[in-house]
Order: structure tokens, then C-alpha cells, then sequence
């Protein structure tokens, strides 16, 4: 008797957690989405989609999506190509590979936060790094982070020199997995370094490409850390991105209902992104090329 | 072994440094008086250090960290490896379900759940208490998904003789199986240690309290309450940010192999 209900006990506390922490909350934000309130209120009326409405037709919920989905089309293929490049430079297990690859893998353990204030720095008007780099060279000062037209890209900076580390880890698993036969065959037949790059090396990482290509849409859409605090949105909404209006719909303006509404949305979003994901993965590689 | 090329190690230790410069240059400016920082004359001290301790209280947000990310790994590893024991080994109805359901918080962006969180432990009286901090961060899946995989590598012959020396399922866990699953559990405690010590936009919403502060919200408090662009403390504000990022960078450097073996992993669920 008691033996058989060994397993539930095991599994219990993870399951009490998930539940209340993650399931429950999904529910929940549906429930408040189709609501009004403010935190305080005593009651919260129902309000049908009211708060979908009001979201869609804002100009701030556009212009994140806008902001969002450039800084994803931009950074994403930036960082794969770079990871793609490094990772088969550093893909033999040498003594010098092996230190550029803890190098670069570092920043992504690294506190977010801390990497932004640095960055704050480096890219600062007046005694930032790159500014001063650029002042030996003759250049004038750079506002990086006050010009609307530039902030973004220091963000995708940003975001990249902290992620490729992790992209070129995941990349020099892949490339392992890559027969040398393969590799051997290419050099036989005379291919030029680039031509075998091409033609046999992109092609058989495609599935962690297609890995890493989802997962770091799904990220670019959830970054907050960064711009919280090097740029809080601005200048002018240029780098509002979605989750840092969620933010500031939900707890700095404590508009319940249309924080969840976003909330709602931007999950539905990512639920559809992973659930490519997972079908990517389940599936078997396709040597074409 | 071969011999390596001492002039390709050379490289890469330069284009590892210099990737890596703006991290390194800030430690440096860290030790840096203010004065010698705005007009580069070489003076150093450790003054920016007491003063983030006395004057600020990152000693007390720094043990705040350590409580909070520590408490999450130990109450997150154990539940993640209690959980994982049963997916792999026992055979019941619902398992499988539960499991399912497990694997699909992977998936699950954690930003839907900021809300309503808030308000349960808003109604729980738990905002602004390290258990607030703690309890929405337990539940790791990947832990008990990874976990699981590797349970299931273990010879089950193993659980059996010690069944037959009429050991139970808890003595089992304990004895049989964390010993093996040792290296496993370590790669994914680390995991959940270094993703709570970063965690950022959670303890942001659920404190607001000085003393409940981590060292990631004292550092972004810090850096924000210096009134404005070129006014900014730097050398004390880098002080924070060492002090925020020396305790994953000291233990990335004696780890560095099980991390990047475990997220590898990780790649491949």
C-alpha cells in the first residue's frame, strides 16, 4: 500500500511548485486580462476584451512590437553567423581553443545586470571606452545611447558580445558530431577551405542552426535586463521593447488587465516559437546539400 | 599530448583579453580613486570597496544573494532529483502526465507568470520576504528532466540488490543513486545557482525593501541613483558591479568544464 504511493510522493513537491508558480499563473492571466484593475480596487469588473482592444490599438504596443522585432531580425543572424565563424576556428581540442572558448563563454554566466552598467560605460558620452578609443582616432563624441537612431544597435551589441558564447558552445558540440570522413572526402576531392565551409559544414549543423535560431528569437523577444537599465526604453521609445512595456503596464502604471493582456499575447507568441522548436529538434537531420 | 604552439597560445590568450577588456577595465577602475579616474593619474586604493560596504550595503545585499540563490539550489536540486528518481524508476499511473507536464514548463515563458505571482504572494503576505524571493524560483524542470535522463542510465540492477537487502526507495535514492548521479547533480546545481545569483526582473517586482535587496538590485539602484550622465561614481559603481559579478567568475574558473558540460547537455534535451 504504501509502496504505491512511493512515486507521488517523490514527485510531489516539484509538481506543488510548478503548479502554483507556472500553471495556475497562465490561468490566472487569462482570468485578469479580460479585467479591470489596479492593484487596489476591491473589485476587479469583467470587461470582455476590452483590454486587447485598448493594447492593439496603442501606439506603444506597435512601436515595441516594432522595436522587438528588429532587434530580433538583426541580432539573430548577426550572432549565429559570428558564433558559426568562431565555433569552427575554435572546434579543435587544443590548449589555445580551449581558452578562447572559456573567453567567450563567460559573458553568458555573467550577471546581466552588471553587464549592462559596464556597458552604461563603455558606451557613455563623456568617458566611455569607445568614445575615448574614437577620440585617439580623431573622431568626435558619440551620444550612443541618447541618439534614437543608435541606441538599438548598442543594445544588439550588447546583447551579442553576452550570448555568442553560448551559441559557439552549442556550435562546437554540433560541428564534433560532424564525421571527419566527411571532411576528408571534401579535402580529397580538392575543395578550397571556403567551399568545404560552405558546402559541407553549413549544411550538416543546419539542425543546430535551426536550434539556435529559435531559442534566440524566443530570448530576443524577453530581454529586459539590458535595456531596463541602460536605456529604460528610450530615447523616444526606441528601445521599448515588449517586455519592458509589460513592465511598466503592470507594475509602474499597475494597470492589471492590459499588463496580462500583453502578457497573453506575447505568450501565446512564444508558445507557437517553441512549439517549432520542439518539432525541429524531434526530427532527424536531412544531408542535403 | 601534442606540444602546443606557444604563438598560437599567445594569440588566443590576447583575443580572449580583449574580448573580454570592458569587464577587465572596469574591475580595474574599481580600484581607482575618483580623482585618479577623471584625470588618469595612476592612484589606487581600495576605498571604492569600503565605501560600497559602509556607506551602501552591498554586505548585506551580497549575503542576501548567497541566502537567496543558495536556498533556491538546495530546495531546487532536491526536489528536482527526488522527482527525476520517480519519472525514471517507478512505473504509476499519472506518470506520465506528470512528467509531460514537467518537460512543458521548458517551454513556458517565465513572464506570463510575473503578475499573477505578485499577487499570490501579495494575498500570502510574502512580498518583501526572503521566502518571496525563494519559493517562485524552486521549480526547475530542465533539472528534473536532465536529472531523469541520467537516472535512466544507471544499471537498474543496482536499485535491485539493495531492494533485495530490504532497503527502501528513499535509502535507494540516497544511497544507489545520488552517489552515481553525483557528477549530474553538480552540473545542474550549478545551473540553478548561477540563473537565481543573475536573476534579475523577479527580485525587481517582489522587494522593495533595502535590506531584502540582491546584489543585482542594489547595483542597478546604485548606478541609477547617480544623478545623471558624466556625474556617474564610476569607480564606485564598478566596485558594486566586481563585487556583483567575482563570486560566478571565481567559480566559473574552477568549474568551467561541468558548466559548459551541463549546458551542452542542455542543447540537446
Amino acid at each position: 500500500m504504501f509502496r504505491a504511493l512511493t512515486p507521488y510522493l517523490l514527485v510531489a513537491p516539484l509538481i506543488i511548485f510548478i503548479e502554483v508558480f507556472t500553471y495556475v499563473p497562465i490561468l490566472s492571466s487569462l482570468n485578469l486580462s479580460v479585467r479591470h484593475w489596479d492593484f487596489l480596487s476591491p473589485t476587479m469588473p469583467f470587461v470582455g476584451l476590452e483590454n486587447y482592444e485598448t493594447l492593439l490599438s496603442s501606439r506603444d504596443f506597435w512601436n515595441s512590437l516594432k522595436v522587438t522585432t528588429i532587434f530580433a531580425v538583426l541580432s539573430v543572424p548577426l550572432r549565429l553567423a559570428l558564433a558559426l565563424a568562431v565555433a569552427s576556428y575554435l572546434v579543435r581540442e587544443t590548449l589555445p581553443s580551449r581558452l578562447l572558448r572559456a573567453a567567450f563563454f563567460l559573458p553568458s554566466v555573467t550577471s546581466a545586470v552588471s553587464i549592462a552598467v559596464v556597458f552604461s560605460w563603455v558606451f557613455s558620452t563623456d568617458y566611455g571606452m569607445v568614445n575615448a578609443a574614437l577620440a585617439t582616432l580623431g573622431f568626435g563624441k558619440v551620444p550612443w545611447l541618447q541618439d534614437p537612431s543608435l541606441a538599438l544597435w548598442v543594445l544588439i551589441f550588447v546583447n551579442t558580445w553576452k550570448q555568442l558564447g553560448y551559441d559557439v558552445v552549442i556550435y562546437i558540440a554540433g560541428l564534433q558530431a560532424v564525421p571527419q570522413e566527411l571532411y576528408d572526402a571534401a579535402a580529397v576531392d580538392g575543395g578550397r577551405k571556403l567551399h568545404v565551409f560552405r558546402r559541407v559544414t553549413v549544411p550538416l549543423v543546419m539542425p543546430t542552426t535551426y536550434f539556435l535560431l529559435v531559442i534566440s528569437v524566443i530570448e530576443a523577444f524577453q530581454v529586459f535586463t539590458i535595456v531596463n537599465i541602460m536605456t529604460k526604453g528610450g530615447p523616444a521609445g526606441a528601445t521599448d521593447m515588449l517586455v519592458n512595456l509589460l513592465y511598466r503596464v503592470g507594475f509602474t502604471l499597475f494597470d492589471i488587465g492590459q499588463g496580462s493582456a500583453l502578457a497573453v499575447l506575447l505568450f501565446v507568441f512564444l508558445i507557437v516559437l517553441s512549439l517549432i522548436k520542439s518539432r525541429v529538434i524531434g526530427r532527424k537531420v536531412h544531408y542535403e546539400a | 599530448m601534442k606540444r602546443e604552439n606557444p604563438f598560437m597560445v599567445g594569440l588566443a590568450l590576447v583575443v580572449g583579453l580583449l574580448f573580454l577588456s570592458p569587464v577587465l577595465y572596469s574591475i580595474w577602475i574599481s580600484f581607482e580613486t575618483a580623482q585618479a579616474y577623471y584625470t588618469g593619474s595612476p592612484e589606487f586604493t581600495l576605498d571604492n570597496y569600503v565605501r560600497a560596504v559602509s556607506e551602501y550595503n552591498f554586505a548585506r545585499y551580497l549575503m542576501n544573494s548567497i541566502i537567496v540563490s543558495g536556498l533556491v539550489t538546495l530546495l531546487g536540486i532536491t526536489i528536482a532529483t527526488m522527482a527525476a528518481f520517480a519519472f525514471a524508476r517507478f512505473q504509476f499511473r499519472g506518470g506520465d502526465l506528470l512528467f509531460g507536464a514537467t518537460v512543458a514548463t521548458l517551454m513556458i515563458p517565465s513572464h506570463i507568470s510575473l503578475i499573477p505571482n505578485y499577487l499570490t504572494l501579495a494575498k500570502a503576505g510574502l512580498l518583501d520576504t526572503y521566502a518571496g524571493l525563494i519559493l517562485p524560483a524552486v521549480s526547475n524542470g530542465f533539472a528534473a528532466f536532465f536529472l531523469r535522463q541520467y537516472i535512466r542510465g544507471i544499471p537498474k540492477a543496482l536499485d535491485e540488490a539493495a531492494y533485495m537487502d530490504g532497503a527502501t526507495p528513499m535509502q535507494v535514492l540516497w544511497r544507489v543513486i545520488v552517489p552515481i548521479a553525483r557528477p549530474a547533480i553538480f552540473s545542474m546545481g550549478l545551473y540553478i545557482f548561477i540563473t537565481e545569483w543573475n536573476n534579475y526582473i523577479w527580485p525587481l517586482i517582489a522587494v522593495g525593501k533595502d535590506d531584502l535587496f540582491t546584489l543585482q538590485i542594489g547595483l542597478a539602484r546604485l548606478y541609477r541613483i547617480n544623478p545623471g550622465e558624466g556625474l556617474v561614481d564610476w569607480p564606485l559603481v564598478m566596485a558594486a558591479s566586481t563585487i556583483t559579478i567575482l563570486p560566478v567568475l571565481a567559480g566559473f574558473l574552477l568549474v568551467e568544464r561541468h558548466l559548459v558540460r551541463g549546458i551542452t547537455m542542455g542543447a540537446i534535451k
